[in-house]
């Protein structure tokens, strides 16, 4: 039996031996779950999409009903929103972008920061029990904005030519340098950026979720199957995948941070120099 | 779970059309709730606290400055009043001089009238005195001298005793 847990354990995640009576360790297909409304059309949703879903609503109806009723003098609950909107608008966008230029930026990078932290959260609630990030397109569709912002920043303050002719040719570069350095800089604003911003957050949000479910996993299984003083492995196990449950509670902020703390940088970039 | 319905990890990374399809209409929903409600709404209140608390201090500077004129006006208030009072003060005192010094010369004006008057009244005294004295010192003499007539003259002793009574009777 030994040697099947440490089969399990070695082969990971990736792959399971079928006839093993090893734990029932998470795999790869709980990101890519089955369409179960409206399968095989556009808009065909599965579990992730489904608590993307939920959460959205629950953006919508807590929040809004924070706006709704938003006091003068905050309670308990708006002063922890106002928290969070004042450490987005001065810890972010402020300090990257700048106070002037930065303003017309805080609803998008509150949107991103707001909306980000919540579904990565998703993935420590029960029930939902994976991040709404976690799917490639979530991502994707953030880091989209972000590139359209960016590209839209730069042309607004260069014109089209004048923003690729500095984020192209920099200068004070000599200019064999630029058979190198332009198409590499050119993939940077297109490709790089974006789809950095989209894999750091999907990526993190995977393997939270892969090293929290293989935890669980294990100590159900060491917990309910083994015999004797294994058990107390099992314990370990639990014990472990609490440590970790924080720990991803505290990945869900800091990606959420990094996603706009980037988003900014970007931004900032295209702007220029004051 | 066999190996062979095992998705290849490259799935992962293909997003599905109809994901990218959702994940868009959340984020325009979520976006759109930001940018038209959440953000505005709360910027109002923020404005608004900003500007009550700005007002608040413009209302303390205004209330202070309030304070700074009234009590300039209250010091003003004073000093002339202190000016006043020393003003009546003063008045009062010339006043009260002048008045003493009246009642003096009156007083002294009385008392020399009475002086006089007293003077005068003895003056008249004396001169009655000395008219009634005048008579008697004349009836003593006339009465010593019918005495003198109606005793003849008998005896030493008649003449001497006749003498002490005249004499007796002028001094009372």
């Amino acid at each position: 039996m030994n040697g099947a847990v440490s089969t399990a354990l070695a082969a990971g995640f990736v792959t399971r031996a079928a006839d093993t009576q090893g734990p029932e360790l998470p795999s790869l297909n709980e990101f890519l779950p089955p369409e179960i409304i409206f399968a095989g059309t556009p808009f065909a949703i599965n579990r992730i999409i489904l608590v993307r879903m939920v959460a959205t609503a629950v953006i919508l109806l807590v929040l809004g009903l924070t706006a709704k009723r938003a006091k003068l003098v905050p309670g308990r609950w708006q002063g922890f929103v106002e928290f969070l909107l004042e450490f987005v608008r001065n810890n972010i966008v402020y300090t990257v972008i700048g106070e002037l230029r930065g303003k017309k930026y805080i609803p998008m990078i509150t949107t991103m920061f707001l909306t980000i932290l919540v579904f990565n959260l998703c993935g420590v609630i029960p029930g939902a029990n994976i991040a709404a990030t976690a799917t490639i397109a979530m991502p994707l569709v953030f880091a989209v904005w972000t590139l359209v912002q960016y590209w839209a920043a730069g042309i607004a303050s260069h014109g089209l030519g004048g923003f690729l002719k500095e984020e192209l040719f920099p200068a004070g570069v000599p200019w064999p340098v630029y058979i190198l350095l332009t198409p590499i800089q050119l993939l940077e604003i297109v490709i790089i950026r974006p789809f950095s911003l989209t894999l750091r957050l999907f990526a993190n949000m995977l393997s939270g979720h892969l090293l929290v479910a293989i935890m669980l996993a294990m100590s159900n299984y060491f917990i309910l199957e083994a015999q004797g003083a294994l058990k107390g492995v099992g314990v370990l196990w639990f014990l472990g995948s609490f440590a970790l449950t924080g720990f991803e509670i505290f990945v869900a902020g800091l990606q959420a941070f990094i996603f706009c703390i980037l988003s900014c940088v970007y931004i900032s970039q295209s702007l220029g120099e004051e | 779970m066999p190996l062979a319905e095992e998705a290849s990890g490259l799935a992962l990374f293909l997003p599905e059309s109809y994901d990218l399809f959702w994940s868009a209409v959340i984020l325009v929903i979520l976006a759109a709730f930001f940018y038209f409600f959440f953000m505005p709404k709360f910027n109002q209140i923020f404005d608004e606290r900003a500007d009550k608390i700005q007002g608040g201090f413009d209302r303390a500077a205004q209330a202070q400055a309030e304070a700074e004129e009234t009590k300039k006006q209250y010091e003003d208030q004073l000093r002339s009043a202190r000016t006043d009072a020393s003003k009546i003060r003063e008045d009062a005192r010339s006043e009260a001089a002048r008045i003493v010094a009246d009642a003096k010369k009156r007083a002294e004006a009385e008392a020399e009238q009475v002086s006089a008057a007293a003077q005068k009244s003895i003056e008249a005294q004396r001169a009655q005195a000395l008219v009634s004295l005048k008579g008697e010192v004349g009836a003593i003499a006339t009465a010593l001298a019918g005495k003198i007539l109606g005793s003849k003259l008998d005896s030493a002793d008649v003449q001497s005793s006749m003498i002490d009574d005249a004499i007796s009777e002028l001094e009372r």
